[in-house]
């Protein structure tokens, strides 16, 4: 890796003047991001905070390795995202759970152990089922949980490999508001406890404000970066941390930055 | 999950199964009671026996070595048309699957053989094969096309979010085919066998009325053109319950696979 | 070229066939009683078009005016099951019961029980197409977004204005797929009824050949049937996709 310059702090991921077009039926095409430069040091948690159809879910999309970009480069540790994805280093949660109905909740978690065809590690997948709340329902269908449990489901298997970058996208946007805030609440005592490199995009300014160390604001049409918001708040944060007023004039200002112009 | 649900709950849903059954088994009363009245009145000629004589004529001794001789033909050709035509069937949508670009032509030549009746392709069998292989042949043809159909929109309909789960995860192909598609296409593939039954016994009277030495197929055509009404009757209830029968079986495995993988 | 390449990615396997049917009489040598080659079974079909065309005609006519009057019928019980519980409780199961058997097997009885004639073979034909429109179009309504009925209950509508703004939107386009789904099985009933008793048509066309194994007739009563089948259906396809993009 010779042409990665070394910052003092290690690069996680990096989006350099980043665009996606999407050709259409018609010939012509339409332009989902423009110029995106997102900079993520390894152990960081942002937050890309936008309207629907802003193309936030674009960015992770191609830091996932799920769609390439149409101009710039987007890296992670200095490869292409694909190449982490072959290797089984990422781990995703969509906001769909995209759990196999089929399977149970441990099956699930041990999913990703099957694709890398690494040998099950039974206990670790307990750990992780007890880490998410869900011990006890390990031989449960995704069917039978709630919503919530669900989702907790999909975090587990996300975090199963050890990943180097966690990618969430909207994982509570199906939530209640009271699921959901109570899944946040779960989300920072797990990151807490392995702190790893993550990417969540939501449309809460909430949710980003109490999970991440950092928010990227974007604007649609096209998709542009339109603010980077450093959260001041220490961890672990508690829910008393939602209540201060530093948190609501912050909630303030993002949800106004939100706001389409004119 | 049966032993969670309390004894009121069960109680609730045993009458409600019985109200909604109930209808059903006074309409299939009725249509029964029809059938005989239209039959002892004659109100639709000599050629409408009342179901007590067709009954009576399938119970009879005396038609049995007859009836049990046709059946046992029929439901031979039936039972080897259908395991040939869903081996087929499931080879052309697997190799479809793992060779894309055949696949357009393989639809259009799939679809061709549905559209067109299936007697039009008698005169090739009765080139290529003895007459009694007919029947056979035309069963696996038209359960080829059902089963083949939904086989391949069984293996398409991988929803999007799990496709994107197995890329992110860095599956190969082949594992998203045999931890992904397989499982998903399972419902469809197990209706489409419930669906290939009466499809199945279609094909094998209508191979059957092409030239075959015996079977069901034969029965009808001989009672028909020789007036022996209640032979005709018979060899049609005994045809469509079979297959009805059939159809149900086929119905609980299919119930049992949507509840295993859906 | 660029129009070749679609082309022939659509219908290799078809073409593929012809190749292999002609390849193996001429290099098995085999006599015209055996197995026709694909050109003197065209030939069959040219030089006689009159026979062909008059005989199609009416296996297409028989089978258009069966299907359409089956579909018609069990759109029109499918909304009068739908309208009332006691009839939809009463025939929904017959219906499901009658669509999943093998209903060829009925012909010889139908033909029986109403002779031999020509209005016989329409009637098969729309026995065979009712069941499957009955099931099809009666899941369809019951399908209707109970908001809407709650809506138009609310509105007041009389009963013809539910008719006409909630149930023939709900029906038209699923009468149009049972159209599709049916017309084979309505072509096939056709030819096998007239197979089975008729005097003319492509059905009876085939009798006659293959008993007197006139293989290049026979053959070629296979292609028109084919033909008349695929654009049958290409037909109910088309209007299916009109139907569709006209009322939703």
């Amino acid at each position: 890796m010779p042409d990665i310059p070394q910052t003092e702090c290690r690069e996680a991921i990096a989006l350099r003047a980043a665009g996606k077009a999407f050709a259409l039926d018609d010939g012509g095409s339409v332009v989902a991001l423009d110029g995106i430069d997102i900079s993520i040091r390894e152990g960081e948690f942002v937050a890309i905070l936008g309207p629907s159809g802003c193309g936030k879910s674009t960015v992770l999309r191609l830091v996932a390795g799920l769609e390439t970009a149409t101009s710039g480069t987007v890296h992670i540790e200095g490869r292409a995202p694909a190449e982490l994805a072959a290797h089984h280093r990422l781990g995703v949660a969509f906001q769909d759970h995209a759990l196999l109905p089929w399977l149970s909740v441990s099956d699930n978690v041990a999913l990703p152990f099957r694709v890398a065809r690494k040998p099950v590690a039974r206990d670790t997948i307990a750990r992780l089922i007890a880490l998410v709340g869900l011990s006890g329902f390990e031989n449960a269908r995704p069917s039978q949980l709630s919503g919530g449990m669900r989702q907790r489901a999909s975090i587990a298997r996300a975090l199963a490999l050890d990943p180097d970058v966690l990618l969430l996208d909207e994982p509570f946007g199906a939530l209640d508001a009271v699921t959901r805030r109570h899944m946040n609440i779960e989300l920072q005592r797990i990151w807490s406890a392995r702190t790893l490199t993550t990417v969540l995009v939501t449309h809460s300014v909430e949710e980003a404000l109490f999970l991440a160390d950092r928010i990227i604001v974007m604007t649609g049409r096209p998709g542009r970066v339109l603010r980077d918001v450093a959260v001041p708040f220490a961890r672990p944060r508690t829910p008393e941390a939602l209540r201060t007023a530093q948190f609501h004039a912050m909630v303030d200002d993002l949800t106004r930055a939100l706001e389409p112009q004119g | 999950m049966a032993g969670l649900t309390s004894l009121p709950t069960r109680l609730r849903r045993l009458k409600r199964s019985c109200a909604q059954r109930a209808p059903a088994l006074i309409g299939i009363g009725l249509f029964c009671l029809a059938w005989q009245l239209i039959g002892s009145y004659r109100l639709a000629g000599l050629t409408w026996p009342p179901l007590s004589v067709v009954i009576g004529y399938l119970v009879d001794p005396d038609h049995h070595r007859l009836l049990t001789r046709a059946a046992s033909t029929t439901l031979r050709a039936v039972a080897l048309g259908y395991l040939i035509g869903a081996g087929i069937g499931l080879f052309l949508a697997l190799a479809v699957r793992l060779f894309r670009p055949a696949r357009a032509g393989i639809d259009t030549f799939v679809a061709l053989i549905h559209v067109t009746p299936a007697i039009a392709l008698a005169p090739v069998f009765m080139i290529l094969m003895h007459r009694d292989a007919i029947p056979v042949a035309i069963c696996a043809l038209a359960v080829t096309y059902l089963i083949y159909v939904a086989a391949t929109s069984g293996l398409d309909g991988a929803k999007r979010h799990h496709i994107d789960l197995f890329a992110v995860m860095g599956a190969r192909p082949w594992q998203r085919f045999w931890l992904l598609e397989r499982p998903t296409a399972l419902p469809a593939i197990a209706s489409g066998l419930k669906l290939a039954i009466p499809v199945a016994f279609m094909g094998t009277i209508v191979g059957e009325w092409f030239g075959a030495a015996r079977g069901l197929g034969l029965l009808m055509v001989s009672g028909m053109q020789n007036f022996q009404i209640p032979m005709l009757w018979a060899a049609v209830l005994l045809t469509t319950l079979t297959s009805l029968v059939l159809y149900a079986l086929m119905g609980l495995v299919e119930r049992a696979v949507e509840r295993r993988f859906a | 070229m660029n129009r070749l390449v679609p082309f022939l990615s659509r219908y290799w396997a078809v073409l593929l066939l012809v190749v292999v049917w002609h390849a193996w009489v001429t290099l098995g040598d085999l006599n015209s009683i055996v197995l026709p080659a694909p050109l003197p079974v065209l030939a069959d079909v040219v030089t006689h078009p009159a026979l062909y065309l008059t005989n199609a005609a009416q296996t297409m006519a028989t089978a258009l005016a069966g299907v359409a009057i089956g579909v018609l019928l069990g759109a029109f019980v499918a909304i009068l099951a739908w309208a009332s519980r006691l009839l939809a409780g009463l025939l929904t199961p017959l219906g499901l019961i009658f669509s999943s058997v093998p209903i060829v097997a009925l012909i010889p009885i139908l033909a029986r029980v109403l002779g031999y004639d020509i209005s016989t073979v329409v009637a098969i034909v729309a026995v065979s197409a009712f069941f499957p429109t009955f099931v099809f179009t009666g899941a369809g309504l019951r399908d209707l977004p109970r908001a809407t009925d709650d809506l138009f209950k609310v509105l007041g509508a009389t009963p013809w204005g539910r008719l006409r703004h909630l149930v023939l939107p709900a029906t038209v386009p699923n009468v149009m797929i049972s159209l599709r789904l049916t017309v084979p099985e309505g072509v096939l009933a056709a030819i096998l009824a007239e197979f089975l008793m008729g005097r003319s048509g492509l059905g009876f066309m085939f009798r006659e050949a293959a008993s007197r194994f006139a293989m290049e007739r026979a053959l070629g009563t296979s292609l028109v049937v084919t033909l008349a089948a695929v654009l049958f259906f290409t037909l109910a396809h088309r209007a299916e996709r009109a139907v569709k993009a006209r009322w939703s």
